[in-house]
């Protein structure tokens, strides 16, 4: 197990900069996740982790040692691809060993070795198939095989379960996590899957245009998002971005909304808002903050009740997503399924801003102290 | 594509910092070196060459008298040189069209669930398998004016029939052009047989709902898709008639008197048995100008057409 | 639609495919006819040549025309049949076929995995050399070749088809491997192998289908190149082509068809044997050659 260090790692093709200067560093141990939309520099970051590609400048370390010029080979390094990458002409007992065979491990560690991985994967019945005999889920088993038969000091995992289908990719999921937790390996690892970041990740950097936008716990990310850009890429149905106008009351301030009718809801650290009187801001709600009304909660701090009108319904088993307007915006609310909020009509809902964040219009970014 | 952007610049960037001075890394071009050097010398440095020598006056042996575009001059003064510049023409010019028409129509009528169509295809296209030098022998045979088709003709009954193309300096070039067919004309069914079941066959269902019948939804769809392969016989066939050289060495030896000489063999003529080394230069030259003619409209529309991909 | 006029469709649908199937007869019979001319004429005497026509039967097998073009006829001044050209052929070809191949999967991985500045620019350069008309190039040769101390030799002639050949033998190769996705090399990489190990371990254990195109595609052309041939042999070095071409152009005597066609028959079986043993490959080695770019 290793620690991992990027510090201000560039990457340049011609003119364009793909990675704009990266500085992550994790603890050894740590599942870190790369999230972002496609061509924002997350594959280009793992391919110079794993020293397939070079960088324009900065450094990397795997634990102490400066491995921004090492090759692949001598950085120990395993990394599991989305396709797999098998070599098809070895069978699945070849494909583990492989790596062993290279390092020069002797037939019968190498042995051991793939017995060991095939018991942990439960894979022993296919290592004398070759891959072109196995199901997607098997291949996807053997390629994690062949990344653990090293025992490297880190793994890097390229959105290896989105080639496989819903179902075993929850599975896989979970397995993973058991993995990561029975090893106690580094690993990093890319996904667009925002389910997967959550539920693996220690911490998730969420990238976009070759930087790094915020690098934080799931949690951190999911309830502080630094911002517009990673509160809207995180989270299903994503935050609600709800137009609101600071206004002065009591001597603090809050924000008003354009429901039904104008309404004015408190705002967890008013006097982060003071710079903005008057102004107009954009509140960051989650669908899961506005809801029927629950008797529990009425009363409490941050709490408002005002009426909405309804667009559409969407009925999702354990809740509804009730799409209503807010100051001309989409907001998604979390129901109740048995509460009755028909489209085309006007219903009461439940807004709790103990958890709101603001953004500033212009720049984005969440507005803070 | 992608990929390939990045790799490529991936070694643009090598150059500002320190490189890992490992063999491993300069294996690949150590590899690649001996036929990059190949290719430039043999290539390009004899293209040179050969364009210096066509401006000299070299006759045995190669000498560097430049004489600017004399040699040129006297190529296109040269009556034997332009009677191959117009057979190439005709020769040409029929063989693409022959080939181009016998190609397609085999090539569809192959393509209607034929029984036994591997067997078929494969006498359509051993022709193809043998050297020009093994056509020519055979069809000097079967062309020659006493003993072959002609005598055959007679003795099955016409009396009056003559074939004698092979030594009538008006029509010997036909000769090639039926050898040549005959030849490269089963390749053209394989490439647009090839083509027409690439063709998507749920647009010939739909054509076939629109009620068209089988010629209009050749004529209209089927023939209209295969534009990519007509342009790469196109390319190929003129390229086999500009290089024609070994079927005209074996079927006319460019007989009678220079009336089946092509541009390949006027060159050769002039370069290694004539001693004339600066007009055979000169003749190359111009074949050049020929291939890069065809070549380049070629090249540029395959590559536009990799971009719009 | 009336039951009748369905007949009468099927009917007509039925002429249809009788007069197709007719002309698809009628062409393979021109296009066997003049090997079974050859075949024929090669089994006669030369009376019988002279007496009958083209198609007429041998009145008996006789196999002497063809013992004659394997070592009895006069090919210019020599009169040793076509054996001794036929091994030259071998002689060139083999090493020829090897070494073009070996270059081209070699320069073919380069450019689809190991890519670096100006690879891409090379390859397109390489592709010219499919292309140009070799009479550019045969003057400059034959000087270098002299130079080089091996005119009129069989190495030479192997140098000037490796030389020629790489070119195919890569744009073939590369088009392969371009649809080896870049992940296997990576991740062997990562496994620590180097470049060799690589190709030897990881590529070319899945590029056997290329390797036998390249190969056959290479064997046809080298096989039957009379250019070359005819430019940068010596007397006793000349490819079966070459040979053939002499004998037959030879005229001392008597025309003797017969052995000429012998003499075609046996230039040509090689490329024919492998073209009806791996017809498949040799299909696919031409439509390869034909969307070369």
């Amino acid at each position: 197990m290793a620690s991992l260090t990027i510090d201000n790692v560039k990457k340049r093709y011609g003119q364009t900069e793909i990675l704009k200067g990266i500085d992550i560093s994790i603890e050894a141990g740590e599942f870190l996740i790369l999230v972002g939309p496609s061509g924002c520099g997350k594959s280009t970051l793992m391919n110079s982790i794993a020293g397939l590609e070079d960088v324009s400048e900065g450094r990397i370390l795997i634990g102490d040692n400066d491995v921004t010029y090492a090759s692949p080979k001598d950085r120990d390094i395993a990394m599991v691809f989305q396709s797999y990458a098998l070599y098809p002409n070895m069978t699945v007992a070849e494909n583990i060993s492989f790596g062993l065979e290279m390092r020069k491990v002797p037939k019968a560690e190498r042995e051991a070795e793939v017995q060991r991985v095939a018991d942990m994967l439960q894979i022993g019945h296919l290592l004398k198939r070759k891959p072109g005999q196995l199901s997607g889920g098997q291949r996807q088993r053997v390629a994690m095989g062949r990344a653990l038969a090293r025992r490297p000091k880190m793994y890097l995992f390229d959105e290896p379960l989105s080639n496989l289908d819903a179902k075993l990719r929850v599975e896989m999921r979970t397995e993973i996590k058991k993995l990561h937790q029975k090893l106690g390996t580094t690993i990093v690892y890319v996904t667009h899957d925002q389910i997967e970041a959550m539920t693996l990740a220690d911490r998730i950097a969420v990238m976009k245009d070759g930087e790094v936008q915020q690098l934080g716990t799931p949690q951190e990310i999911y309830d502080n998002p630094t911002n517009l850009f990673v509160a809207g890429f995180m989270g299903s149905p994503a935050m609600n971005f709800i137009p609101a106008k600071v206004v002065e009351q009591n001597g603090s301030y809050a924000l008003e909304l354009q429901a039904s009718k104008p309404t004015v809801v408190p705002f967890p650290k008013p006097e982060s808002l003071k710079a903005y009187a008057g102004k107009e801001i954009l509140l960051g709600l989650r669908p899961e903050m506005i809801t029927e009304p629950q008797p529990h909660k009425e009363g409490k701090e941050f709490v408002v009740t005002a009426d909405i009108d309804v667009e559409v319904t969407e009925p999702m088993g354990a809740d509804t997503m009730v799409l209503t307007r807010i100051s001309e915006a989409e907001v998604n609310c979390r129901c109740n399924p048995a509460y009755p909020a028909k489209a085309d009509e006007t219903i009461a809902m439940m807004f709790d801003t103990s958890k709101a964040v603001a953004f500033d219009k212009d720049s984005g970014k969440r507005i803070d102290n | 594509m992608n990929n390939n952007a990045a790799k490529a610049g991936s070694g643009a960037t090598q150059a500002g910092r320190p490189a890992r001075l490992s063999l491993a890394d300069w294996m690949p071009k150590i590899v690649m070196a001996p036929t990059a050097v190949a290719a430039i010398v043999c290539i390009y440095g004899y293209m040179i060459w050969t364009a210096v020598l066509s401006f000299t006056n070299s006759r045995m042996l190669p000498t560097y008298n430049f004489v600017g575009l004399d040699q040129y001059e006297r190529l296109f003064m040269n009556d034997r040189w332009l009677v191959a510049l117009s057979n190439l023409g005709v020769f040409g010019g029929l063989f693409i069209l022959t080939c181009l028409f016998l190609g397609v129509m085999l090539a569809i009528f192959l393509d209607q669930k034929i029984r036994a169509e591997g067997a078929i295809r494969t006498i359509y296209l051993y022709p193809m398998a043998i050297s020009f030098i093994v056509t020519g022998t055979a069809w000097k045979w079967l062309l020659n004016p006493t003993n072959g088709i002609e005598k055959m003709m007679i003795e099955l009954g016409f009396e009056d029939f003559r074939f004698n193309w092979l030594s009538d300096p008006d029509m010997v070039v036909y000769c090639l052009v039926i050898a040549a067919v005959w030849q490269a004309s089963g390749f053209v069914m394989a490439l647009f047989l090839a083509g027409l079941r690439g063709v998507d066959s749920e647009m010939i269902k739909a054509a076939q709902l629109d009620g068209a019948s089988i010629f209009t939804t050749y004529r209209r769809i089927i023939l209209p898709s295969l534009k990519p392969v007509f342009f790469s016989a196109l390319v190929i066939l003129s390229h086999i008639a500009i290089k024609s050289f070994d079927l005209v060495a074996a079927l006319t030896n460019g007989g009678p008197g220079y009336s089946s000489d092509l541009p390949a063999n006027f060159m050769y003529a002039h370069a290694f048995t004539r001693s004339q080394i600066g007009l055979g230069a000169a003749s190359a030259m111009v074949m050049l100008g020929c291939v890069l003619a065809i070549l380049i409209p070629y090249l540029y529309s395959e590559l536009r057409g990799e971009r719009h991909e | 639609m009336s039951n009748a006029a369905k007949r009468q469709t099927s009917t007509l649908d039925k002429v249809l495919r009788v007069v197709l199937y007719a002309a698809l007869l009628a062409m393979a019979a021109v296009y066997l006819a003049p090997f079974i001319v050859m075949l024929l004429t090669s089994l006669k005497d030369v009376e019988e040549i002279r007496s009958g026509t083209l198609l007429s039967l041998p009145g008996s097998l006789n196999f002497d025309a063809w013992s004659k073009a394997w070592s009895g006829a006069c090919t210019g001044s020599q009169c040793e049949g076509m054996a001794p050209y036929f091994l030259n052929s071998f002689q060139i070809v083999l090493p020829a076929v090897a070494i073009s191949t070996l270059l081209g999967a070699l320069n073919g991985y380069v450019i689809s995995h190991w890519k670096f500045k100006g690879s891409d620019v090379f390859f397109a350069a390489l592709l010219v050399g499919c292309f140009i008309p070799f009479q550019v190039i045969l003057l400059p040769m034959a000087r270098t070749l002299g130079w080089l101390g091996i005119a009129n030799t069989t190495t030479g002639l192997v140098m000037v088809h490796v030389v020629y050949g790489v070119a195919f033998t890569t744009l073939f190769f590369r088009n392969f491997y371009q649809s080896i996705p870049v992940e296997l090399v990576k991740a062997a990489r990562l496994d620590g192998a180097g470049f060799f190990t690589i190709f030897y371990r990881i590529i070319l254990p899945v590029s056997t289908p290329i390797i036998v195109v390249t190969v056959i595609w290479q064997f046809t052309q080298i096989w039957n190149d009379f250019l070359f041939g005819v430019a940068f042999s010596g007397f006793d070095t000349q490819p079966v082509t070459v040979a053939l071409n002499n004998l037959v152009n030879t005229s001392f005597g008597g025309k003797e068809y017969n052995v000429d066609m012998a003499a075609a028959i046996i230039a040509a079986l090689p490329t024919l044997v492998v073209y009806i043993l791996a017809g498949k490959y040799f299909v696919r080695g031409l439509t390869a050659g034909a969307v070369k770019g």
